[in-house]
């Protein structure tokens, strides 16, 4: 196989792309688990969901612009979270639940399965892919040149999906990160994250706060699974893989750092997408994909569990 | 003892049924694969709950362990032309093999990150499978021989309800000796096990083995029986089917896991089409249209509930979990056995008091 520098680079930015809607589905993870302290087994299944309720309000409503349906794909989840967390996390909270580190694992877990059946029930098992949110303008300038599928800047070609994904995976990341830095419930998301009694005692209820991070967090995952639904077939069990790529993320960037999630979104991206270009063996690198993540994500785990910017355990 | 005769009948009268399944179910050679499967997934459940349950290892990799010896004994079968019974010791001992390295690997992990770190190994196994297309089949899968030269269910019904009640019976002797102790102390508190002089290292790579292998055992001797093995018996999916399965049954408790399991296969065959009385068909073809709609059907006998089902499993799944911390089963078996030691306590209370009583009547 010949290798040439634009292949490389071509790889890499490609695997940026993606690899921002990886960190933005992770920040919802790391979210969830600096102020719950539990990880969602059911993250991938509002990537799923938010990935759905696109397709749905595209197919139904055919003038509706997608930003509207993306937005949509945001507060179905939310919902979705924040009843979940009302009924079956509150409790660990407070304190209602013998061994809660068992119980959280499981009681997502269940939510997962629940979610999976509950739309392969709705939708059936076939796939199902969006048409193009949008259709980049046709021109010609030498050396950066566009049609409606694909632009291509000094001969390395990005595709509009994918192109149209990141940039809104950009835009969310940012608007998070002031929200997070900058409102006044993101510094009580902050504060419950780093000392629960100290935030109670200032006035913030923690336990409104769990919900929330619930919420946000599937909110983030249900906006990334909206993004890509023009990207890739969708299935019931299209989450599994995604949330298991934001385990990856959120171990190696270090649990509930959020500068961590941002980080390993780009690396596993990168690192994907460079894996699969340059396998050896073509036949196999497509299906190897998802294996050079886990690999990582198996180093990180057994040689510095608490990733790159992880607090100490 | 004679108080817990109806437990004990009752234990003896599941047993028989079990035993005598295959008369009964002359004429329905599709129940008796069934039963047979059950006898599968009971396997795994009970070692998973040993493992998750007793020993506190929250494994999702329990389905890659039970692959790995079905996978290793067609592949020996295959291109070694191993017997299949050699194939499936030498299955069993590579399952126990790979769950004493991953066991030592998942040393250093708790609660979370073990579930993550056994979900990736899961995850990669899988991927493997897919991707070694010369080795494994990929995902057209691998026929593997017949264990037995028949093509009578029965044998292999009674081969899998023995290898069911030899494991729990191998686990239930390991519960319940110091092993068991040993387990739950590492799932209480491992610095303080440790503290107290208990073999941390040793009992959790320990726990890891012994279900694995058992895991691998029902694993390799099912495929036999089914003579096929593919990558979509590997997804999560089918990981979560055993964890609902130990946890409705009882997740501390090897007996409630396996009837669980049993009971829950049964009903989610039972539920793949709902009987409808025959006077009742016309009105449901009358409804057909609309039930589709919603991922319902309609078949010759009555309502196709597709994944349906399996939603009403995950709602069951978590509210058992969120109130019933010891399961469905769990519980009535304990009931039955308690109600009677109850009974035996009350009385020697009153007897306590009675002769109080006249004591100081007499004083």
């Amino acid at each position: 196989m010949d290798i040439s520098g634009q292949y490389l680079v071509t790889l890499v930015l490609n695997g940026l792309l993606i690899g921002l809607i990886y960190a933005l589905m992770a920040l919802g993870l790391t979210l969830i688990f600096s102020v719950l302290g539990i990880v969602s087994f059911a993250h991938g299944e509002f990537y799923m969901l938010g990935g759905y309720v696109v397709y749905f309000a595209l197919e139904r409503f055919t003038n509706l612009s997608p930003i509207v349906a993306i937005l949509l794909a945001g507060i179905i989840p939310f919902l979705v979270g924040i009843i979940f967390e009302r009924l079956f996390l509150q409790p660990m909270a407070r304190g209602e639940i013998e061994r809660p580190g068992e119980y959280a694992i499981l009681v997502t877990f269940g939510l997962s399965f629940f979610l999976q059946y509950l739309m392969a029930g709705i939708v059936g098992p076939f796939p199902k892919k969006a048409d193009r949110f949008f259709d980049l303008p046709t021109f010609d300038l030498g050396w950066i040149k566009a049609t409606a599928s694909t632009l291509t800047i000094g001969g390395i070609p990005f595709s509009a999906s994918r192109l149209t994904a990141g940039l809104i995976a950009m835009i969310l990341i940012g608007a998070m990160i002031l929200f997070i830095k900058r409102s006044w419930t993101g510094k009580a998301l902050q504060a419950v994250s780093q000392d629960r009694e100290a935030a109670a005692v200032t006035g913030i209820n923690p336990l409104n706060m769990n919900t929330l991070a619930f919420g946000l967090g599937a909110m983030l995952a249900g906006l990334s699974g909206a993004t890509l639904v023009d990207v890739f077939a969708w299935v019931p069990w299209v989450g599994v893989q995604a949330s298991s790529k934001s385990f990856v993320i959120i171990v190696l960037g270090g649990m509930g750092s959020m500068p961590g999630a941002l980080l390993g979104g780009l690396i596993i991206g990168i690192v994907e997408s460079l894996g699969a270009g340059l396998f050896p063996d073509p036949g196999r690198a497509l299906a190897y994909k998802d294996a050079f993540g886990l690999l990582i994500f198996a180093a990180v785990l057994l040689l510095k569990p608490t990733g790159l910017f992880g607090r100490e355990l | 003892m004679k108080q817990k005769l109806l437990p004990w009948l009752l234990g003896v009268g599941l047993l028989v049924l079990a035993l005598a399944a295959p008369l009964l179910l002359q004429n329905q050679q599709y129940w008796l694969f069934i039963a047979t499967q059950a006898y599968f997934w009971a396997m795994l459940a009970a070692s998973w709950a040993l493992l998750a349950g007793y020993a506190g290892q929250f494994s999702f990799g329990h389905i890659a362990f039970m692959a790995i010896a079905a996978y290793a004994s067609g592949i020996v079968g295959r291109d070694l032309g191993w017997s299949p019974l050699s194939g499936i010791i030498f299955g069993v001992l590579l399952s126990g093999f790979v769950g004493l390295v991953i066991g030592w690997l998942c040393l250093r992990l708790r609660r979370t990150y073990l579930a993550l770190f056994t979900i990736a190994f899961a995850e990669i196994f899988r991927l493997m499978v897919n991707a070694e297309l010369d080795m494994t089949g990929g995902p057209m899968g691998l026929y593997m021989d017949p264990l037995l030269n028949t093509t009578s269910y029965i044998p292999y019904y009674y081969i899998m309800l023995a290898l069911l009640l030899a494991s729990l019976g191998f686990m239930y002797w390991l519960a319940n000796s110091h092993f068991g102790l040993f387990f739950r102390s590492i799932r209480e508190d491992e610095e303080a096990a440790a503290a107290m002089g208990v073999h941390v290292v040793r009992y959790k790579i320990m726990a890891f083995v012994v279900t694995s292998m058992i895991a691998g055992l029902a694993g390799a001797v099912d495929h036999h029986f089914i003579g096929f093995i593919a990558p979509t018996e590997l997804i999560i999916g089918r990981m979560s089917l055993v964890i609902a399965m130990a946890v409705i049954g009882g997740i501390e408790s090897l007996l409630g896991a396996a009837l669980g399991a049993i009971l829950i296969h049964f009903a989610l065959e039972w539920l793949q089409e709902i009987p409808v009385p025959a006077g009742l068909m016309p009105n449901l073809i009358a409804l057909a249209p609309t039930l589709e709609k919603f991922g319902l059907g309609v078949g010759d006998r009555g309502l196709v509930t597709n994944a349906w089902r399996m939603v009403g499993f995950g709602i069951l799944l978590m509210l058992t979990l969120r109130f019933w911390r010891n399961g469905l089963i769990h519980p009535l078996i304990e009931r039955m056995f308690r109600a009677e030691a109850r009974k035996e306590t009350v009385a020697k209370r009153m007897q306590a008091v009675q002769t109080q009583e006249q004591e100081e009547v007499e004083s």
